[in-house]
């Protein structure tokens, strides 16, 4: 019983790292523009695209996927950036919501005209199987794992000292001071951007190999985990994101365990839902930052 | 005088308006002439079940193709309309209504999906335009259909309440499972199959321990596997998509459950990428399936040829189903002796079809009375176990 259990948080926490990853750029992103990027999953689903790309037509090893999945996103990434969320900058918030879901929609069915509606099947990675603390455990799960855990470090000490991660902050709290003071917005703006799409890429590049199939809509879903997961975090908090993932990660697994599979999308909605009706700045900070 | 002027300027255009849209209606009149056979194919051509509904237009244009080639149906060409129903029931109804509304079809085959297909019934009944299942497999469709109320439904497919039987059956007698565990589509196709094996389990000493459905898209399926692994089931039953098999064979293999736990049911077990991906998790697996590529018949084995040459790829259940549907309205058709409707709707609750897996008739729900076909994976390749047929009993009104 015991080890069920242990097992299920294990699976949980996995689960949490992939969405950690996505949702710490997506929150960035809302740090610096105050708009959700509704198109965030789609750079998740490129990154897969490109890394399958890759392997099924360029005939590449697994490891170099992962930079071409990464690269090709981020070029993408620039595009976008460049003709659409610098643009952002002190627009009113729905011009945001609708220019992201505007970018979603033809991210997706651009890569659905182009190789077609239906799954793709993603052959490569290490899915062998590991023994630990008797249950086994795909090598890839491991990685993302560790992936995730080094992604946050580097990302605490780029926003702490980097002057990059300064002028972030800075542009999240005040962006006429960032103005006067000399701070680009702009082109902080595109580089978190970029950043945070580079992040969702791969995460979706290193769970391919366990989830297998890859398709236009995937990065559909992914959006809509990551959307409780940064109000639970507190919108543009970096470590707030990286322990409500957690928490959604491991909710969901025990949800699926004890209550039924069927339920487990009702995790992230139900708790998008509280959250909004009690605690709308997120759990770890006491008031709204914005 | 103002008001005035605007008022007659109203009165005119309103005139020039209705002249303008009265000609193409007669144009279409003088068309009507030497018309062709507008059929209308839904299937889901995006979203996760995309893959049905390519293989689906492929076969119904195979069918077509080879029609037309031969002349058409009594000199009439078969022109194909295709609309995207997603896979879902709002999008299968805006398909349908676009089909007889814009592109005034005739005849509709579709949809792959349960749940689309009851939706589309009501439409095409109102429409009073033939409506043609293939690939559908929940019994209320044609519990409905017929003398059970919507009189221009036809299904020429096997039910899941037949499918449910002969696994059960199967799973019991011949391999010994007592334990199932249940894990299959949260949809009226993988719900409904679940319904019927219940009702067929108890006859053959089975139990099941656990019950869990999958939204579709769902890409983990650790935690319920771990359950089945701790709850000693024999045999996972899934009544599953085509696009999900390979995953849950995966993490079979990774969580340990590979050639401990059997999978039987439906959804595409038996294709060589589906095994290639878990072929440790699959060796063993039983599927009943209305076709597949290696059914042993002549027309079955050259339309497996035609369709490999035509397309690059091996055909599968849907691709076939919808050939062979195309293949039976042309008979209709020309048993009817004339495009109309209503004659033709006639002649396919009077008629026999030879179809590649036997002959095809309906009975008085229009449900075309077909084979099971049940397969068993044994080193790495299906091996066909048997074909069933049941007549299936009716709910007393």
């Amino acid at each position: 019983m015991f080890s069920t259990i242990l097992e299920q948080i294990v699976n949980g926490i996995v689960t949490g790292s992939v969405y950690a990853i996505v949702a710490v750029g997506m929150t960035m992103i809302f740090g610096v523009l105050r708009a959700i990027n509704f198109a965030h999953g789609e750079y998740y689903m490129l990154g897969t695209f490109g890394a399958w790309f890759s392997i099924d037509y360029l005939g590449l090893s697994y490891e170099a996927s992962i930079v071409v999945g990464v690269l090709s996103t981020i070029v993408i990434a620039y595009v976008v950036g460049k003709l659409v969320m610098q643009r952002m900058v002190g627009a009113p918030a729905e011009s945001g919501v609708l220019a992201t879901l505007g970018i979603a929609l033809v991210l997706q069915n651009t890569v659905i005209l182009v190789f077609g509606g239906g799954y793709k099947f993603f052959a490569d990675g290490y899915i062998e199987p590991v023994s630990i603390l008797g249950f086994s455990l795909a090598q890839q799960r491991i990685l993302i794992l560790v992936v995730c855990l080094l992604v946050f470090v580097g990302l605490e000490l780029m926003v702490t000292y980097s002057r990059m991660g300064k002028s972030m902050r800075a542009v999240s709290q005040n962006v006429d001071c960032c103005e006067v003071v000399g701070i680009d917005v702009p082109q902080v703006v595109l580089r978190t951007f970029i950043l945070g799409a580079a992040l969702a890429a791969l995460s979706g590049v290193l769970t391919a190999p366990v989830n297998v199939s890859v398709y236009g809509g995937m990065g559909e879903l992914i959006t809509f985990k990551t959307l409780p997961i940064i109000i639970m975090g507190g919108l543009g908090n970096v470590r707030g994101t990286f322990f409500a993932a957690m928490i959604l990660g491991v909710a969901e697994s025990l949800v699926a365990t004890y209550v039924g599979l069927q339920f487990r999308d009702t995790v992230g909605f139900a708790t998008l839902i509280l959250m909004l009706m009690w605690r709308p700045h997120g759990l770890f900070s006491t008031q709204a930052r914005f | 005088m103002k008001h005035t002027s605007s008022r007659r300027a109203f009165c005119i255009s309103t005139a020039i308006l209705s002249l303008a849209a009265s000609v193409p209606a007669l144009s279409g009149l003088a068309q009507a002439a030497d018309e062709t056979i507008k059929l209308g194919i839904v299937a889901p051509m995006s979203g996760p079940n995309a893959r049905y509904g390519a293989f689906s237009m492929h076969g119904a244009e195979l069918a077509v193709k080879d029609i037309n080639a031969a002349g058409g149906v009594d000199g009439r060409k078969i022109e194909l309309f295709n609309a995207d129903s997603q896979g879902t029931p709002v999008e299968g109804v805006s398909a349908t209504r676009r089909l007889i509304d814009e592109d005034e079809v005739d005849y509709i085959i579709g949809d792959v999906s349960s749940s689309v297909t009851l939706a589309m019934q009501p439409v095409a009944e109102d429409a009073g335009v033939l409506f043609l299942n293939a690939a559908s497999s929940n019994p209320k469709i044609t519990y409905g259909a017929g003398v059970g109320g919507y009189k221009w439904t036809f299904r020429n497919y096997p039910t899941d309440e037949n499918r449910a039987f002969v696994v059960a059956k199967y799973a019991a007698e011949q391999r010994g499972f007592s334990k199932f565990a249940v894990l299959s589509v949260d949809s009226d196709y993988g719900r409904s199959a679940i319904e019927f094996t219940k009702k067929y389990l108890p006859e053959f000493k089975g139990e099941i321990l656990s019950e869990d459905y999958y939204k579709e898209g769902e890409v983990d399926f650790r935690s319920v596997l771990a359950k089945i692994r701790d709850n000693g089931a024999q045999a996972v039953i899934m009544y599953g998509l085509a696009d999900t098999t390979p995953i849950v064979a995966r993490q079979m293999v990774e969580i340990g459950l590979a050639g401990k736990v059997t999978l039987i049911g439906n959804g595409e077990f038996n294709t060589e990428k589906t095994i290639k991906s878990a072929p440790t998790a699959l060796e063993g697996a039983v599927e009943a399936a209305a076709w597949l590529p290696a059914f042993d018949s002549p027309e079955s084995k050259a339309f497996v040829e035609k369709f490999t040459s035509e397309y690059d790829e091996a055909p599968n259940n849907h691709a076939y189903v919808h050939w062979d549907t195309v293949n039976l309205l042309a008979k209709a058709i020309h048993e009817a002796g004339s495009p109309d409707r209503e004659k033709v709707r006639d002649a396919l609750s009077r008629i026999k079809y030879k179809s590649p897996v036997g002959e095809v008739t309906f009975d008085d729900h229009n449900q075309a009375r077909l084979p099971m076909i049940l397969l068993q994976i044994e080193n790495g390749k299906p091996s066909v176990k048997g074909a069933y047929t049941a007549d299936i009993q009716y709910p007393a009104e």
